[in-house]
């Protein structure tokens, strides 16, 4: 059902339970307008070009003082929208938890990205991610299948040969791009194993995802213009689906392609489209996440020499607990976004329906009131309640166990194989405000013999 | 003790299977099974883990 709020169209969830217990019913909503921006900056290019310790800053002055605050828009929006008014940053782990379970209340169906981009882009560059139910848990219940526990158990040993092949590759070389060599490498091989993408589009794919967030990258642009850029990228990802897609319904194959080609819900099937759009996401979530973890990882256990040795002591055992600090210590993914269905109420704000809400994964994994000292790198963190494959709900990281097997798997091959692997000098990171990315980092280390 | 689950907040994310692959299972078809109606006592840590984990809150336990 599509509803008009005060400003704009929204896909409304059929037969949802609305939460109407949150309905905000009463005083005089302040209207976006009349709301004043606080004093604390989260929107420029300036603090987004910040490292994490330098955004920690403010993320920790809005926890302590303003949960739930209301901001300028963004800078450096590649699409021009004169009614945006700004958005609400959510900052804290128990707020940032409620939003996402709330999805009644806050869709992701407008976007789940600062900017206000186009129903068709959101189709084609975002999928499912970025739609409500019942849209969203028909597709993203075709894509479990190829995700649960036991396919995970089943393509582990793929997982480990991959990174073995990865490190055979550098293995004598004694400096390397980390990101480039290793980094990128585990996730694509990956992902491009399950979805059935064949060697000869992989090394596309995974440059042309990266211009999803890295459209403010002029490295990456090389001179085009940032939307012409992006829709060309778009473009690619979509053809080359395009094509496997036709191949897959004239020669089946044993992978994710064949399972959505084939896939039936209710006696329907999806349409090009929604498999074209599906596939998207699935390179996009798959490269650009793991190969940031993997990377910040790697220079966490350069910087914390400690921590590395408390882990090797006992590589295997205590590889589960240092995955989801490395993945805490990431959080690969820094933003996402929610759009409010209806005035609501959060954390003692009035919300108005069609208001962005932003939430700061990188400002939840460091709240105090859940983790004790997160400045440490702490590969014994237990519990760790971090929230980088989401606070739960509906969206959360379909991947998340296929991302914790590619991180175990790589590790255990680097650290093995190449004990003194060092990061040295600084990484060079990027400046979007989605991705925590890592452009490159040079790695030096002993050649094998 | 017998499981629950909320089928209209099961989002198949299988966090329960992979604490107690004996007892869910997420099929072929991406929908939640439940295994092991009624596990027994021994596997109570488990099953509360499963309901805790479950980041859709859809799984609880009912005492008989």
């Amino acid at each position: 059902m599509w509803v008009l709020l005060s400003d704009r169209w929204v896909h409304r969830p059929d037969g949802e339970d609305h939460h109407d217990d949150h309905e905000y019913a009463g005083t005089t909503v302040i209207t976006r307008a009349e709301r004043t921006y606080d004093p604390a900056d989260v929107s420029s290019r300036e603090f987004w070009s910040l490292t994490a310790t330098g955004r920690e800053r403010t993320f920790a002055e809005l926890r302590a003082n303003r949960p739930v605050s209301w901001h300028r828009p963004a800078e450096d929006l590649l699409v021009e929208d004169p009614n945006d008014q700004g958005f609400w940053a959510v900052v804290r782990h128990a707020d940032l938890v409620e939003v996402t379970r709330r999805h009644g209340d806050f869709l992701s169906g407008e976007g789940v990205a600062f900017e206000s981009f186009p129903k068709e882009m959101l189709d084609v560059g975002q999928g499912f991610i970025a739609m409500d139910p019942p849209r969203h848990t028909k597709i993203r219940r075709l894509l479990t299948a190829a995700f649960t526990p036991k396919q995970m158990a089943r393509i582990e040993q793929d997982i480990i040969a991959n990174a073995g092949r990865i490190v055979d590759n550098i293995a004598d070389k004694g400096q390397i791009d980390f990101v480039e060599e290793v980094a990128a490498l585990v996730p694509m091989h990956n992902i491009c194993d399950m979805a059935g993408v064949p060697e000869r589009y992989r090394q596309v794919i995974a440059e042309e995802s990266k211009l999803v967030d890295g459209w403010r990258d002029p490295e990456l642009l090389q001179g085009a213009e940032p939307t012409a850029r992006l829709f060309q990228a778009l473009a690619t990802l979509r053809q080359i689906a395009g094509e496997l897609i036709a191949e897959r319904r004239c020669k089946p194959g044993n992978d994710l392609l064949t399972s959505l080609v084939a896939a039936e819900f209710d006696g329907e099937r999806l349409t090009d489209d929604e498999i074209v759009s599906a596939f998207t996401l699935l390179m996009v979530a798959g490269n650009d996440t793991t190969r940031q973890s993997i990377s910040h990882g790697m220079k966490a256990l350069t910087d914390f020499p400690d921590q590395r040795a408390w882990l090797m002591e006992d590589l295997a055992g205590r590889m589960p607990s240092a995955v989801e600090e490395i993945v805490r210590w990431a959080t690969p993914i820094m933003t996402f976004r929610r759009t409010a269905a209806r005035d609501c109420e959060l954390a003692g704000q009035h919300i108005t329906a069609g208001d962005k809400v932003i939430l700061f994964y990188a400002s939840a994994n460091w709240d105090t009131d859940v983790f004790e000292h997160p400045e440490r790198f702490d590969l014994s963190r237990s519990p760790n309640k971090h929230v980088s494959f989401g606070g739960g709900g509906i969206h959360h990281c379909l991947g998340n166990q296929l991302a914790r097997k590619q991180l175990t798997a790589t590790f255990r091959a680097v650290l093995t194989r190449l004990p003194d692997i060092q990061v040295v000098g600084e990484p060079v990171y990027g400046a979007g405000n989605f991705f925590h990315t890592v452009k490159s980092m040079t790695a030096r280390y002993s050649p094998e013999r | 003790m017998r499981v629950v689950v909320d089928k209209t907040k099961c989002a198949s994310i299988g966090m329960c299977e992979a604490v107690a692959p004996d007892i869910f299972e997420i099929g072929a078809n991406g929908a939640l099974t439940i295994l092991q109606e009624n596990p027994s006592q021994e596997r109570r840590d488990d099953v509360e883990m499963a309901c805790t984990d479950c980041p859709t809150q859809a799984l609880s336990i009912e005492e008989n």
